[in-house]
């Protein structure tokens, strides 16, 4: 009897974030699905159409690149992003630089700022206007200098890139720092001891200690980099052409602005498998580490 | 004890809610209240006059409340999108005459007002004010003003200083742009980072050039073709632009507000922009620098058909949700509503803060500001033909933006843009269904 009592307080206590969880995650997901396989016109959906508007979507080469500058955002944020805030929080961690905590804060900062705000930040210094272009047309005298990878079908992204890394850097950095924290000092100072270098304290000590913490960011990494739509959409808004279009640009474009309903849910559920799948293949990756470090 | 203490503390709380639920309605008399959705941000100069319309309309109409939502840009749309959606909009609400209100005029959400403009009333608009909206063709709000989308201002007195005049044909402006850039001028600003402002502004008036007045019309419903010599022309046009160094370094990289801020400063000769910047610069510009400021239409082009064009389309207005026919009260307000703030009344006022209104207003009345006075001036000069992005829809609107963002970067030809673009119509455009 106490037995149930204990079970049926389990559920019970499970039983509203349940409900929340299906309502909020679940069931827009199924809904999405469905609305995957239909056509509208004139905000009226006009049948279902099976997988015509998967095959649109996967033969537009406008997904193509925004898919591939996706990918692009995700190997800054897992490769970039993190193994920065590695070593961002393990120099500051060790005290290897005088006022810790001064660039602690200044490290923090771009994360406590709107990415509106920053996008904006950004445009005032490197639009044909910008303060940027202004000096360097001042100084080089050539009135026609404007900085031309805003306008590169390859490298267009490039600017976009390096502020996702300054601005999310400091948010692993912080996570990662408040972990080495709990590592004891004096597994460091045994190391050094020991001689080892501070390659081998990095490989063998901090990453080990941190992989959980790791695998975490890698999956917010990795989600955030799927839906990235804030700062690109104040930042370039997709453009130049469809330069810096992102898949969540894409979604948008076709739900709320062409109200092609449809559409816009399969690109949901096309960002939903890939997040599942990236998020599977990390899993895999930690699993695997896990067994090498054990 | 206890539970006679619990049981009349229940007793008072159940008695005060009954009570104060009575005085509230009591209070509310017989007022009218109407709930409302704008695409309108109050604290900005740009809606001082709007702002003065709601306080004269209140003070008038005692009897109507109107709880008012405000909104601005997109954001405004994808509320109002998901209103729509449910089926549940307020009763009054901002409102275009076209596609970008489709959600909820092509819905059967909005009441057609027709049948409540009696011609006495609708003889006082100018008379484009009464053009169909909506795939119906009906009325669904009454445009306050007009949105004049095509406008190129030359800086005067940096003419003078060059020795040169507003140039009468596109071959005298090309001339122009080894002077003015000997001078350390750019020749043209715009601002074609978002890449509708190339259509909205010239691509229009380029293709009724070429093409005369109802082509954009005819292509449209298929009668005529993207394919043909008015669209390849005007869109050769653009690209001749871009080629022969017409606009500012980093025209795809500047947004409007950058552009106007070149212009404002004084480093271009000439802007293209909509007619409605001429109240910012009535704001933000010193008078002698306003009145140097010369508003003209683009110069005539080779091979052109149709001269001195501009374009236009109705401005916003406020619609009325369906709803609220089956509430005499309600509909008699919200309808006072909209014919207060379009009529007379509401354009006055409005026409006081810069605007000029659909309604017929002897604005020799009004002290005027210097480039408003141009504004009148310019729509009194020239003709007003269609734009483009407000007849075709969004979808192939933007792949077409998008093409000629590339040619005027160097990618891409006429020929191809305008097969891609027929291509696109002819399959998907809802005018040709």
């Amino acid at each position: 009897m106490p037995q149930l009592t204990k079970r049926t307080s389990y559920y019970t206590l499970l039983l509203p974030a349940f409900i929340i969880y299906i309502a909020v995650i679940i069931f827009p997901i199924f809904m999405s699905f469905g609305l995957s396989f239909t056509e509208w016109k004139r905000f009226k959906m006009t049948g279902f159409i099976g997988l015509r508007n998967y095959s649109e979507i996967l033969a537009d080469a406008v997904f193509r690149r925004s898919m591939w500058n996706n990918i692009q955002i995700m190997l800054i944020s897992v490769l970039g992003q993190i193994p920065l805030g590695i070593l961002l929080a393990y120099l500051l961690h060790r005290k290897w630089v005088k006022g810790d905590k001064f660039f602690e804060f200044m490290i923090f900062l771009p994360i406590t700022i709107s990415s509106v705000v920053i996008a904006l930040l950004w445009n005032r210094i490197f639009s044909p206007v910008g303060i940027y272009t202004t000096f360097v047309r001042m100084i080089t005298g050539n009135p026609d200098y404007v900085v031309r990878i805003f306008e590169s079908e390859k490298f267009a992204m490039i600017p976009i890139l390096v502020v996702l890394l300054w601005q999310h850097t400091s948010l692993y950095m912080v996570i990662f720092l408040a972990n080495l924290q709990r590592i004891p000092n004096s597994i460091f100072e045994a190391a050094l001891l020991d001689g080892a270098k501070e390659s081998t304290i990095i490989f063998k000590i901090v990453i080990p200690a941190l992989s959980n913490v790791i695998f975490t960011s890698s999956v917010l990494a990795i989600s955030g980099s799927l839906k990235s739509f804030d700062l690109v959409y104040a930042m370039t808004a997709g453009g130049p052409v469809n330069y810096t279009f992102v898949m969540a640009l894409y979604l948008y474009l076709h739900t709320f602005t062409f109200h092609n309903y449809g559409k816009g849910s399969a690109v949901s559920i096309i960002i939903v498998l890939l997040s599942v799948g990236l998020i599977s293949l990390v899993r895999g990756v930690y699993a695997k580490a896990q067994q090498r470090y054990e | 004890m206890k539970k006679l203490a619990f049981t009349l503390i229940l007793m008072a709380l159940t008695i005060s809610l009954v009570f104060a639920a009575g005085a509230k309605e009591q209070g509310k008399g017989d007022k009218v209240v109407l709930t409302a959705y704008m695409q309108i941000d109050p604290a900005s100069d740009q809606y001082a006059g709007h702002n003065a319309v709601m306080e004269a309309f209140a003070a008038k109409y005692p009897n109507v409340q109107l709880n008012i939502e405000y909104a601005s840009g997109e954001a405004f749309h994808q509320k109002f999108q998901s209103m729509a959606a449910s089926k549940r909009v307020p009763d009054l609400f901002t409102c275009y005459g076209g596609a970008r209100s489709a959600y909820v005029i092509d819905t059967g959400l909005a009441l057609d007002l027709t049948p409540y403009l009696d011609e006495s009333y609708k003889s006082h608009f100018a008379s484009a004010t009464w053009l169909p909206q909506g795939s119906a063709g009906v009325l669904y709000m009454i445009p306050p003003s007009f949105a004049v989308c095509h406008s190129i201002y030359a800086n005067t007195a940096l003419l003078d200083r060059l020795g040169l005049s507003f140039p009468e044909t596109f071959e005298e402006l090309v001339a122009q742009v080894p002077v003015i850039r000997a001078a350390g001028l750019y020749p043209v600003s715009m601002g074609n980072k978002d890449p509708w402002v190339v259509n909205s502004w010239l691509l229009g008036t380029f293709i009724e050039r070429f093409g005369g007045p109802d082509w954009i019309l005819k292509a449209a419903k298929g009668q005529a073709s993207f394919t043909d010599e008015p669209f390849v022309k005007a869109v050769e046009i653009i690209q001749q632009m871009s080629q022969k160094g017409l606009f500012s370094p980093g025209v795809n990289q500047m947004s409007n507000t950058e552009a106007d801020q070149e212009f404002y400063q004084q480093k271009s000769v000439y802007l293209i922009d909509a007619a409605w910047r001429t109240s910012a610069m009535d704001a933000q510009l010193p008078a002698e620098q306003r009145n140097a400021i010369d508003m003209r239409v683009f110069p005539r082009l080779p091979g052109e058909k149709f001269h001195d064009n501009s374009n236009a389309t109705s401005s916003e207005g406020f619609g009325i949700a369906k709803a609220v026919e089956g509430d005499k009260a309600k509909l008699d307000a919200a309808l006072a509503f909209v014919k207060f703030y379009s009529g007379e009344e509401g354009a006055a006022i409005r026409a006081e803060y810069g605007e000029v209104p659909s309604y017929n207003l002897d604005l020799s009345k009004f002290s005027l500001d210097i480039m408003q006075t141009k504004f009148i001036n310019f729509s009194a000069t020239y003709s007003m033909g269609y734009v483009f992005d407000a007849i075709m829809d969004g979808e192939g609107v933007n792949l077409l933006n998008t093409d000629l963002q590339a040619m005027m970067m160097g990618s891409g030809n006429p020929k191809s843009i305008a097969a891609t673009y027929e291509a696109w119509v002819a399959k998907n455009d809802s005018n040709r269904d």
